[in-house]
């Protein structure tokens, strides 16, 4: 009998069935796909260090034996595997189809297939063995901005060495890095490397890079050398900030989505339970128990779940591969127990059902059967007072009928409101991202000040990097230029240096910075005062924590061999040295031969207020003065820099259609299910004269209405939530602080809404239509 | 006298699993202005399929339905929806009201959505409230629809069939739900309307609902088997009981 009934149940209610076995495939989906992604994020770099066989430190030192040995016999280190490289400066030495390549910011390096310390990656995440003769392998930063294909010829020329290679696609590798801050890199097969690094014009280029399995890093720098880098495993993991902000983005996604596919399904199973009342009064108008009434719907959802859990398992598969495939290319997200995560997932959420339901019907316990029946088909409610009154609105009927249908019903209508208001939030969030990371009122963070164009080619500023002072030579080669081709402007660099930095007993890596030629006019201390003096300087938070320093204290450092004492006069906000930094005053030139140094290029101040068009004329005179292409406006630097903008632009593309997909889903399948539950009071409407159109109107016009308040409710928190939001995430890249959004008005309150309430209007129409398969005659049968 | 329906050769068939099933079979059927017309028969014997053929709620198979001179067959589902706002006025068995108004709104809302009526809501509202007060149910205007008894309620549905003053009342079992005195109440109420020129086309199971019409139409297996005209009612209770009593006489000739 309990089958023959459950038989006829999944029968009977067939839309209600398929709309919650819909719920449970969509829930399933997105939590499966969710889970593996959270795993393979948050074990992410990990992972891919283990794969790549990562050392524990590498140290970066011009060809030297002596030095190498001597980290060899350390007793701490296991083992030394080297890396011989050739760093190219001449623009010249690379072109492309007989071309300079203008595509990337730093020096381009060459690595032999000869023995490869580490494992690299090729497109398909294999494990490259040997590079062909006359070929060559790039990693993404070489091939950015150009449309690069496989057989693309490129010629390499050092002194009197040349070759041409041809592309043969691209390769990752964990330590290489891979926005435009980095350089980029090169493997070629060991012959062909031969001949430019035996050439006697490669000397001055060759550089090693030492991979070491240490216990003891510390102990590479107590060996005192001034002329070697050591940077550790952890420090690496720096590369992958803007990649695992972006994972971190769908991470939140994630989880946000399967809150939604929860309440969705909360709402759905408590949904189709009360619809349930009226029989489960029945059934205990005769005498069926508790115990054996909720069985009966527990079994009925346990085989929706099962059945729909398994489809939405094989639907998470292709969903999680698209979001992750939208984060990065750079990192190998890779969880290798994917399908039994997924299984495991899907698993969860049979058994979040049964919850659900076991909840729902506890509600069966209580009921009597009188109260069963009369809180079923007949949809009375109890202690609720209308609220609108039709004599006295002055809303047209349809639109009368929509609110209060809303406000008589608050608990289903906030669910709808709640999942449109996280879609929309989604969306607008990215939006406002994607173009403050490429804002110019994020300019400050970099310790730039006011500028509209960069000349970001190294060949036009070599000499900087091997002596500081020659930053000057550099300033008035630039104002010279930009005077003799009537370009009214003046010119400046911002560069830092790595120290070591003591406070008391304690020491760290700083990062500080000085900006020459031009005024530092965007510079801002969040507590104190800029820097005005020779020994005074202003340091993140970061750096006073990791010395303990306060506004007020003084600092010892050594830079180019002399020891110097500051006095810190404030705290500040900056993406710089990844939040490690210090400013120095204007006055000081203390940076020297041999510091590895780092600056964003020169940058040009153009006098006047310069509308964009004059600032663009500008930059095109200058790229035909200087011969080369790298030279960027404000936006482009900046875009550059965060390298985010393009990655947060993708996850919005992707985040539009998910919102799509989610709004038409939760409109089609909660509109279809109230209209089930309102088919008596939709026949009433009929038998008393209100035309299928009114109907139609008054059904689709909720979920608008639902939607418009969505999208006020979503965007008057989006300001104060964005700039929450920004700067938890850029405290992750540097030190920041009281940075603020810049928002597209069209896209966020024009084009977003729009999509929203777009797809609501579409979907809850198309939806609406099924009213007309009820008639009027149906008031009088209907239970 | 004016006629407000005319049926001609009206049939209503339905499907259920592939088989056919005649429910109403040619009826010819003509209702003057002012009558109170009850349709009674066993059940099953297409009591309310008629109605709602005949209302346009429902579509006819073959044969013609004329209401107030427009053939409904005809008439787009709007217009239809039009008619039945306008012109025409239902109580149903079950009290069927919207579960999210209150009393007093659910009776002016096919008045609001009248394109008929040009009053503003207050007026409309005052006109609710009107014929709340003369149905004796204004002091639960403001309510919500459980908190009312049944027989409030279908006075109150009353009031909604009468808010557009229709040429004519379809009511299908109206005290079919109903305790004896509140069945009186609401078969008063119907009768005034009649007497103020309402015609009423009423299907019952009750003699004593009948006796209180001015005709009677017998169905049997969806055809019109009896038919049997009376004065009209004037309200008193020995004519009441003899009019009862003759019927009865007349429903068990038909095979009641």
């Amino acid at each position: 009998m309990f089958m023959r009934i459950l038989k006829k149940d999944l029968k009977r209610k067939k839309t209600m069935n398929i709309i919650l076995l819909l719920f449970v495939i969509m829930c399933s989906m997105f939590a499966a796909a969710s889970t593996n992604n959270i795993i393979a994020v948050t074990g992410g770099i990990e992972h891919y260090f283990e794969i790549s066989n990562a050392p524990d430190a590498t140290v970066d030192m011009r060809p030297n034996d002596e030095i190498k040995k001597e980290i060899e016999n350390l007793p701490s280190v296991s083992e030394v595997r080297t890396e011989s490289r050739i760093c190219i400066l001449d623009g010249n030495s690379l072109k492309r189809n007989g071309k300079k390549m203008d595509n990337y910011i730093n020096m381009p390096v060459l690595i032999s297939d000869k023995e490869f310390p580490m494992n690299y990656f090729d497109d398909d995440e294999k494990i490259i063995k040997e590079v062909p003769k006359g070929c060559f392998y790039a990693i993404s930063v070489f091939t950015q901005d150009i449309n690069i294909s496989a057989d693309d010829k490129f010629q390499f020329e050092i002194g009197d060495a040349k070759i041409e290679l041809e592309y043969a696609g691209r390769f990752r590798g964990a330590f290489l890095g891979n926005d435009s801050n980095y350089s980029p890199c090169i493997i070629m097969n060991h012959e062909d490397y031969d001949l430019l690094y035996n050439d006697p014009a490669a000397e001055s280029l060759k550089e090693d890079i030492l991979y070491i399995n240490t216990s003891d890093i510390e102990e590479i720098n107590q060996l005192g050398y001034d002329n070697i880098y050591v940077e550790s495993k952890s420090e690496y993991k720096g590369i992958y900030i803007y990649d695992m902000f972006s994972a971190y983005i769908m991470l939140a996604i994630s989880v946000i989505l399967m809150i939604t596919s929860f309440v969705m399904l909360r709402f759905t199973v408590g949904f189709t339970i009360s619809e349930e009342f009226h029989e489960i009064g029945v059934m205990k108008a005769i005498g069926m128990n508790n115990g054996s009434i909720r069985s009966l719907y527990i079994v009925k959802y346990f085989a929706i779940s099962v059945v729909g859990s398994v489809l939405g398992f094989f639907g998470s598969i292709p969903l999680g591969n698209a979001m992750m495939k939208t984060i990065t290319k750079n990192i190998i997200f890779v969880n290798e127990s994917s399908i039994l995560t997924g299984a495991l997932s899907s698993v969860g959420i049979v058994a979040i059902i049964m919850l659900f339901c076991y909840g729902c019907t506890r509600k069966v316990n209580k009921l009597s059967p009188i109260d069963a029946v009369r809180n079923g088909q007949t949809g009375e409610r109890f202690g609720k007072k209308s609220i609108m009154h039709l004599g006295r609105s002055k809303l047209p009927t349809t639109g009368f009928l929509s609110f209060n249908d809303i406000i008589s019903s608050p608990k289903r209508f906030i669910v709808v409101t709640l999942i449109f208001s996280l879609c929309m939030l989604m969306m607008t969030i990215m939006s406002v991202f994607a173009l403050t990371l490429k804002s110019e009122k994020i300019l400050y963070l970099f310790d730039i000040p006011t500028s509209e164009a960069h000349i970001a080619d190294l060949s036009y500023y070599p000499d900087i990097f091997t002596d500081f002072s020659n930053c000057e030579k550099a300033i008035e080669k630039t104002d010279k230029m930009l005077a003799d081709n009537g370009i009214s402007g003046k010119s400046g660099i911002t560069m830092g240096s790595c120290y070591e930095t003591f406070c008391g007993d304690k020491k760290a890596k700083i990062w500080y910075y000085v900006s020459r030629g031009l005024e530092n006019d965007l510079f801002r201390c969040d507590e104190g005062y800029a820097p005005e003096k020779f020994d005074e300087i202003a340091m993140t938070g970061y750096a006073m924590e990791d010395l303990g320093a306060e506004i007020g204290d003084r600092v010892r450092t050594k830079i180019g061999g002399k020891e110097y004492e500051f006095i810190i006069t404030g705290k500040f906000s900056t993406f710089q040295g990844s939040g490690h930094s210090v400013q120095l005053s204007s006055d000081f030139d203390g940076f020297a031969l041999n510091d590895s140094i780092s600056c964003f290029g020169i940058q040009v101040h153009f006098d006047g207020n310069p509308n964009e068009k004059t600032i663009a004329d500008n930059i095109e005179k200058i790229k035909t003065v200087i011969g080369s292409d790298k030279v960027y406006t404000t936006t482009e630097m900046i875009k550059q820099c965060t390298q985010m903008s393009d990655t947060i632009n993708a996850i919005k593309k992707m985040m539009m259609i998910l919102t799509v997909v989610v709004t038409i889903m939760v409109v089609i399948l909660m509109e279809r299910s109230f209209i089930s539950k309102e088919k008596s009071e939709i026949a009433l409407m009929k038998a008393v004269g209100i035309s299928n159109g009114s109907v139609i109107a008054q059904h689709a016009m909720r979920f608008v209405i639902v939607s418009i308040i969505a999208c006020a409710v979503s965007l008057s928190v989006l300001r104060p939530l964005s700039n929450v939001i920004f700067n938890r995430i850029c405290s992750m890249i540097g030190d920041v602080s009281g940075a603020e959004c810049d928002i597209n008005p069209v896209e966020v309150f024009a084009v977003c809404p729009a999509i929203l309430i777009g797809i609501t209007v579409i979907g809850s129409f198309l939806t609406a239509l099924y009213t007309r398969t009820i008639k009027a005659s149906d008031a009088a049968s209907i239970e | 006298m004016n006629t407000v329906l005319k049926t001609k050769g009206l049939c209503k068939t339905y499907i259920v699993n592939k088989r056919q099933n005649n429910v109403l079979k040619n009826i010819d059927l003509t209702i003057n202005e002012g009558e109170m017309v009850a349709v009674m028969g066993p059940s099953g014997s297409g009591k309310s399929t008629l109605l709602y053929c005949v209302s346009g709620m429902d579509k006819v198979t073959a044969g013609e339905v004329i209401f107030n001179g427009k053939e409904t067959a005809k008439l787009s589902d709007k217009e239809l929806a039009r008619l039945r706002l306008d012109e025409m006025g239902f109580i149903f068995q079950q009290m069927y009201m919207m579960k999210n108004l209150s009393v007093l709104d659910n009776i002016i809302l096919p008045a609001v959505k009248s394109k008929k009526n040009h009053e503003s809501r207050k007026q409309t509202e005052e006109r609710g409230r009107a014929l709340m007060h003369r149905l004796g149910i204004d002091s639960v205007g403001g309510n919500d629809i459980n908190e009312v008894s049944g027989g409030q309620l279908q006075r109150a549905c009353i009031c909604r069939s009468m808010i557009n003053n229709p040429k004519m009342i379809f009511a299908d079992e109206p005290t079919g739900a109903l305790n004896r005195s509140s069945s009186d109440e609401v078969m008063n109420e119907l009768l005034s309307l009649n007497r103020d020129g309402t015609t009423v086309m009423c299907v019952t199971h009750d003699p004593k609902v009948a006796a209180k019409c001015s005709r009677v139409l017998y169905i049997v297996d969806g055809g019109i088997v009896g038919e049997k005209e009376m004065n009209h009612f004037d309200g008193g209770e020995k004519e009441l009981r003899d009019r009862e009593r003759e019927l009865n006489n007349w429903l068990m000739e038909q095979g009641w």
